[in-house]
Order: structure tokens, then sequence, then C-alpha cells
């Protein structure tokens, strides 16, 4: 997709990623490699979640995959993996990472909000603070719904509500504090060192009207509690202890029906 | 009326309600709070419109309950049975249930006072005397919502509904249970409680007891009875908005975070 057809955030964020993807690959990417499918910024195991089941034989496909240390996890494990990626610099790294563990996995650069796939070509539509994170939910979900098949799966991890509410914009990390309204969440424009990126994250309530709007079926919301001293590249033992006490990280699991 | 216990005790009367132990607390401080509820419970039974919690959001607006015209409804937690009496008052087919007597006492002098009769059980919505799959719709306002435990009402709601009904029911908001300030018996701007594992509250004042789970667990406890949840409406009351004489969270707070939340879900027919 070339970024003119892009949205106004998924062209920033195109352009912060492929600014990124190098800091980002050297930072993490020794913790998030993996035998076995992990989710998110404690990457806690998903035999303990619950969240994925049989993986063999399956269509899936991977919204945000990055350097593609999920996909190709779920590719070991038998899937049928395409991912997908807004950023060309993180899937060069993917194409590396592909050809090193020796596996197929089809790689896409293009946006989640307007996906370059059939309705109905995939079983499991999966994120790991992927797109879900950079793309904007009232386009990328009801794509997802669409590309999937019949009882398909969408599942994906990212951050909370809770984490919007509680950051503190002056200390740049979370505490107690209601700092900013729950109502009207939906998109955040952040500018820091590494320059501007744009995020979504949306109420409870929002995230079930849109699921429920574009043909799903809630099956679990999995609010992710690290347990005590849980280790993360992503997250410092501060920001952990918080995740302790309120949802930080969670994975919704809705249906296709 | 219903069937009969296990024990072949009547069910007919106060005898026969059998209470969990913060039930029995939660009866004790309704015998006492129900003088000061008669007031509200009147003007609410003299409102024409249906409308939701303490902001008064009008059922036209916020659009959670179903046709209700020939429904079998029933109440867990009607207190002085005004949301019954709305629900009445559109043709469904009503029963109240509330652990409390003198509540009802106030419930059954409305009805005679308004002429529109329908049945209200002594009972506790963790343990409802009524047989099961009988129900179009459980609602529940300000009543077992806040002060049933959900683990033991929301499987006896699931019992109650026929397939396809559904259960409506309006609770604190969780965010505002979470930075309730018991000392003060007022909402901050500060989470007091911990997300995780919350689950009941004791008021130090009055010695009652409610309840909140987190979101995903009521989505868990929603789905292990077999119901799939239809939605999560959170409310907003509009500026300026006046919540009367409940002055525990200002219509700035509300207007910032939920301070109430309306759970839909259905038994699939």
């Amino acid at each position: 997709m070339s970024s003119s057809d892009l949205t106004g955030p998924a062209r920033t964020n195109r352009e912060f990623w492929d600014r990124q993807a190098d800091r980002y690959q050297l930072e993490h990417t020794e913790f998030i490699s993996r035998d076995e499918p992990h989710w998110g910024t404690w990457q806690l195991p998903d035999s303990e979640l619950g969240i994925l089941g049989e993986l063999s034989g399956l269509d899936v496909l991977e919204l945000g995959c990055g350097a593609g240390q999920f996909g190709i996890v779920l590719a070991q494990k038998g899937a049928r993996v395409v991912g997908l990626d807004n950023s060309e610099r993180q899937l060069e790294h993917a194409r590396r990472n592909v050809e090193a563990a020796g596996v197929e996995m089809e790689l896409h650069h293009g946006s989640a909000e307007s996906l370059p796939f059939e309705d109905g070509s995939f079983d499991l539509v999966v994120a790991d603070h992927g797109a879900n994170r950079f793309a904007d939910p009232y386009l990328w979900v009801p794509e997802s719904a669409r590309v999937l098949r019949y009882r398909g799966v969408l599942a994906f991890s990212g951050g909370t509500a809770f984490e919007v509410v509680c950051l503190n914009d002056e200390t740049d990390t979370w505490d107690a504090m209601l700092h900013r309204p729950y109502f009207g969440l939906h998109k955040r424009v952040f500018d820091d060192e590494d320059g501007i990126v744009v995020e979504f994250e949306l109420g409870y309530g929002d995230w079930i009207r849109l699921f429920r709007r574009s043909g799903f079926v809630v099956e679990a919301l999995v609010e992710v509690q690290p347990p005590e001293g849980a280790i993360s590249t992503y997250r410092s033992e501060e920001e952990t202890e918080w995740a302790r006490r309120w949802p930080m990280e969670q994975i919704w699991k809705v249906r296709k029906l | 009326m219903g069937p009969p216990l296990a024990d072949g005790a009547d069910l007919e009367g106060p005898e026969a309600v059998t209470l969990s132990e913060h039930a029995q607390t939660n009866r004790e401080v309704w015998a006492k709070n129900a003088a000061e509820f008669r007031e509200p419970g009147k003007r609410n039974w003299a409102q024409p419109e249906i409308t939701w919690g303490i902001w008064h959001l009008p059922e036209s607006e916020i659009g959670a309950l179903p046709v209700l015209e020939g429904k079998d409804v029933v109440e867990l937690g009607c207190g002085t049975a005004y949301i019954s009496s709305w629900l009445a008052r559109r043709g469904a087919n009503v029963v109240g249930v509330d652990l409390s007597p003198e509540q009802l006492a106030t419930a059954r002098e409305l009805q005679a006072e308004h002429g529109i009769e329908f049945s209200v059980i002594e009972a506790s919505a963790e343990d409802v005397p009524l047989p099961a799959a009988s129900f179009d719709l459980v609602v529940s306002e300000y009543g077992a919502s806040i002060w049933a435990d959900p683990y033991l009402w929301i499987p006896e709601a699931a019992r109650l509904l026929r397939p396809g009904g559904e259960l409506v029911f309006l609770t604190n908001g969780l965010i505002l249970e979470l930075a309730w300030l018991v000392e003060s018996e007022h909402v901050g701007e500060t989470l007091v409680y911990d997300y995780f594992g919350f689950h009941r509250l004791e008021d130090p004042q009055d010695g009652s007891i409610v309840f909140q789970l987190p979101y995903g667990e009521w989505i868990r406890l929603f789905r292990a009875n077999g119901l799939e949840v239809e939605d999560l409406i959170e409310l907003q009351p509009p500026e300026g908005a006046d919540s009367g004489r409940w002055d525990f969270v200002t219509n700035e707070w509300a207007r910032k975070w939920p301070s109430e939340e309306i759970w839909k879900a259905r038994k699939p027919a």
C-alpha cells in the first residue's frame, strides 16, 4: 500500500516505525523470541493464558507482525501464517528472522486499517501489541471481521483504559491517580524523543459495542496480571508493580458468528 | 409459590428465606434504611418515564431494555419496586424480588396507591424461589446488582431466563468503586483499591456489603453461566445534570469517569 493511501495516523506510524525498527529490535528481540507462543510485555505463556489453543492447519493473519517473532512460533506450531506490517523496515527484520527460523511465513507491507485480503480468508487473526495499538480500531476491527471465516477468532493483546487514564504525563509513569477522563478514549498522539506516534485504546463498553457491531461474540477478556517479579524489556520494575494492582495489559478474544 | 425446597419447607413467609451471611447483614441494613427510601420510592413511582440510575437518564435515550409488552420480567432486588412499576405499566408481567420486608411493605403500599398490582416476593437474589426458564427479562437497578454476590446471583439470573431471554442490570461504575473513599462516602480521583481480585466492599458506616467485579471477570462469569455479552453501557450524565440527594459523586466526576454502568447479556435461543 502506497503511503498516499494511508490514513493520517497510519502514515505517521509508518514513519515512526521505520525510524524506530532497528533500535526496537536491538532492545527487545531476544526477550520476545520464543519456542512457544507468549503474549505481551511480560511474555506470559499462552499455555497459561489459554487463548490460542490448537494452531495446526489454521490460516492465521498477524496484524502488525513487526519482526515476526510471534508469527514464527505460530508457524512452527503448524499454522499457515501471513504477517502484515505497516513498516517496511520492520519487515526487513522479519524476512531475516523467518529465513533464520526456516519456516514459511508470508509477509505483506500495509495497514491493518485496509487489509489486502479476500473476505473469509483466515481462521484466526492475531495481534500482540501490534496493529491493535497503532491502527484505528473502528477501521481494523471491521476489517478483521471481514477477512475471518465463520467461527473464526480474533485475539489480540494491548493496553487498557486504565493504562491510559492513570498515566502521569509529568512523571511519564503510572500512579493511582485518575489523570485523564475515561469517556472519549480513542486516539492519543505522543511526541517524544522517538518522534510522533499515534496510539489507540477504547473503553470497555466501546470495545464490546465495536465487536458486536462487527459481527463478533465476546469470548474472553483476559486481564493480564504479571506474576511478582516478572521481567520485561518493556516495563520497569515500578511499572510491573503498578500492573500487579491495576490492568496495564489485556487480551480480547472474540469469535465471528 | 414456586417449587418446594429440598427439605420440604414451605416457601411462603420469611422463615423460608435462605440468606448468605452478607445477605443477612444487608437485610438488617435495609431494615434501617427502608424509611428514608420511602420518599424517593414514591417519587419514582409517580414518574411516568423509565430512567436509569442517580442521574435519571431516560431509557428512551439509553435503549437498554427490550420490548416489554407481554414479557415475563423478574426484578432482583426491587426495593420499593419502582422499576417493576414502570415495566408493569408498559405491559410486562412483573415479579419483584427483595430480601427486605420493610422495602416490600413500601412497594405494596405504592402498588395500592397507584392501582398497579404485581407479585413481590421476599427472597434473596442469590437464591430465588421461582422456577427455572420462566422469564424473558431479568432486570436489576441499585438492587441485587450491587448488594448481592455476583457469583451467586448471576447463576440465579441465568437459571431464571428462558432461552433468548435477557439480563439487564445497572451497577456502580467499577472505577467509582475503586476510587471510593469509605471515610467520607465520596468518590475521589485516586484508585484506593486494587483492581485484581476486587469483589466486595464493606461500608464501615452502616455495615452494608456491596459487590463489583473486574470487567474480564464479569465476562467470564456470564459465559460460565451460558450468557452472551450484549453490551456494556457506561452512563455519562449530561453537563449540569443533578443527582439530587445522591451526593457521593459530582457531575464533574461523572462526566469524566463512569459512575454507573449497565451490563446486558443474553441467554442464547
